[in-house]
């Protein structure tokens, strides 16, 4: 626990020094786009790490926060608001996908969640009051109270809060009931019931709360880039991103979303910034070789590699399953 | 003595199977009662549908007078119904004390409550110096300990044993022993199966035989043995001989 909060307080203190120090647009803007993805990884990771439900429809919360706070702005309230009204949708919407679909066995929730991210896609796109498949352009303002602007380093600072909040919430959740349950049910169902754990209801928790994460960094997001359309937000290509931060780095995990959000913005975006403007796409072949090796030989994931090897420094056991 | 466990024309079929076919047995509150049977007499089906792992077909299973079959398996546990399996359920990837901390945390919502309790069972059973091993990396006498004591962490007012005896030696067989009688000690009633008989003989005061789906004889261990079904459907066919010996 404490070692955890050295870490924390430290990327605190160095990302603060960096938001308020740097004016380098290209730096600070892949420094809110890691704190972004690092929570949307670990969000993931509620349900997919800890819980084992593997989630393949998680951009439709974040597009949840993003639209929430395009829906505000354009209708004249406080940007604000869409923190509360794009975690209740997002927790709603969780709890509708996995109600009948989390205490099942196999792939049928993965597949739920396909679905309803493509059913709600289809919804925005053919909702002109959702701005259908054109999106929101967000009137621009400034200020804490418009939640916008002109510089980025306020936008770190924001990203870097919910990334903070959300770390200190895995903290306690690996120290809670409901990371023991989850744990448990992941490691084996049947013995969980056993010993009176109520899978649907201790999954759709942690899945609301996962929904929830996922929603307040929509928000940031459309305050960030002021657009806000299906593309951008509720598409497969997004939701496959999440989920692949969460692997890479490490599932089930405290760092391991942090870990594979830092892979993912510095070798993915870092190498399209350098190549990737020829166009011929080698960022996505370096960013895909890295997750084919990473399958192949890591399956665990960066985060969990390394606590494997510490283990066994210990002597105290042999690999985590993934 | 009160009854505890009332079960009445337990029945289970799959498909064409009966595998279940009419078990009646009671369990008298703070007793050890012994269900035997050769292979294949539906001892362990009968468990998962007292426990709520599996919807017994027809049937009655009264626990404390409360109707309970069909009920959802996280509920019966809830309800005070503690088990272990006969091939071993660990949570592979969580420490002993992680294990047995999940089982308390049924009663003790708190997670330092949980694992004060849990280190508690832990010391019971004799495990509190592997507290920190991977449940999977344990031996198998360790791991059916483990078992036990993540039932008992639920504090259940009856526990449900399959077959934890197997598998172990004679001296982890007597261990195993030692521990059931505290359990007793403790108040807490103790339905077992078994397939071998004379692990039970000397502990259970009350023994319920079932063969093909089938209650054939209900009394004392003493009885049992002499009771001529119970010897056809061990003895019955020269074929089931061999697992007698076993």
């Amino acid at each position: 626990m404490r070692p955890h909060l050295i870490a924390l307080g430290a990327i605190v203190v160095l990302c603060a020094a960096a938001a308020f120090g740097l004016h380098d647009t290209v730096t600070l803007d892949l420094l809110f786009t890691l704190l972004l993805y690092a929570v949307l990884g670990q969000s993931w990771n509620w349900i997919s790490g800890y819980a084992g439900n593997i989630s393949f429809g998680h951009a439709i919360f974040f597009a949840c926060g993003a639209y929430a706070s395009a829906l505000c702005v354009t209708h004249g309230l406080s940007p604000w608001l869409a923190f509360p009204a794009g975690a209740l949708v997002a927790a709603l919407l969780a709890v509708v996908t996995g109600f009948p679909t989390l205490a099942l066995r196999g792939h049928y929730f993965s597949i739920a969640t396909i679905a309803v991210a493509a059913l709600v896609e289809v919804f925005v796109r053919t909702s002109p009051w959702l701005g259908g498949a054109n999106g929101f352009e967000l009137p621009i303002a400034s200020g804490w109270a418009a939640l916008q602007f002109s510089q980025k380093g306020p936008y770190v600072l924001l990203a870097l809060a919910l990334f903070a909040i959300v770390q200190l919430a895995t903290m306690w959740l690996e120290r809670s009931r409901l990371g023991y349950y989850l744990r448990a049910l992941r490691a084996n169902h049947a013995a969980a019931a056993s010993v009176g754990i109520d899978e649907r209801r201790w999954k759709l928790i942690a899945f609301a709360w996962s929904a929830v994460m996922a929603s307040a960094a929509g928000v940031l997001y459309a305050q960030y880039t002021l657009f806000v359309d299906p593309p951008s937000t509720i598409a497969l290509a997004i939701s496959i991103d999440i989920a692949l931060i969460g692997v890479v780095g490490g599932i089930g995990t405290l760092w391991g979303p942090a870990a594979g959000a830092l892979v993912y913005v510095v070798l993915a975006k870092g190498v399209a910034l350098q190549i990737g403007g020829t166009g011929k796409g080698y960022d996505l072949v370096i960013y895909g070789a890295i997750i084919c090796i990473i399958a192949a030989w890591r399956p665990h994931g960066i985060v969990g590699t390394i606590v494997d090897a510490l283990r066994r420094r210990r002597g105290t056991a042999t690999a985590t399953p993934a | 003595m009160t009854t505890l466990l009332e079960v009445r024309g337990l029945a289970k079929r799959f498909g064409s199977l009966r595998a279940l076919d009419g078990v009646d047995l009671d369990v008298a509150e703070g007793s050890l009662t012994g269900l035997i049977g050769p292979n294949g007499a539906g001892k362990s089906t009968a468990f998962s549908c007292i426990a709520g792992a599996d919807k017994p077909s027809a049937g009655s299973v009264r626990f404390r007078g409360r109707e309970i079959a069909g009920m959802a398996y996280h509920r019966v546990a809830a309800l005070g119904i503690g088990r272990t399996y006969q091939i071993v359920q660990t949570f592979a990837e969580m420490t002993v004390l992680e294990a047995v901390t999940t089982g308390a945390l049924l009663r003790h919502p708190r997670l330092r409550d949980a694992i004060g309790s849990a280190e508690e069972v832990l010391e019971f059973v004799g495990l509190a110096d592997k507290r920190h091993r991977l449940g999977r990396a344990l031996t198998i006498a360790d791991k059916k300990r483990l078992e036990v004591a993540r039932a008992l962490a639920t504090e259940p007012a009856l526990l449900l044993l399959d077959e934890v005896m197997a598998g172990l030696t004679p001296a982890e067989c007597r261990d195993a022993v030692d521990l059931l009688r505290r359990v007793l000690a403790r108040g807490i009633t103790v339905l077992m199966v078994e397939h071998v008989m004379e692990v039970l003989m000397p502990i259970a005061e009350h023994v319920v035989v079932i063969a093909a789906g089938k209650t054939i004889f209900s009394g004392s261990a003493a009885e049992a043995v002499r009771d001529p079904r119970v010897v056809e459907a061990y003895l019955g066919s020269p074929l089931e001989h061999g697992e007698i010996a076993s």
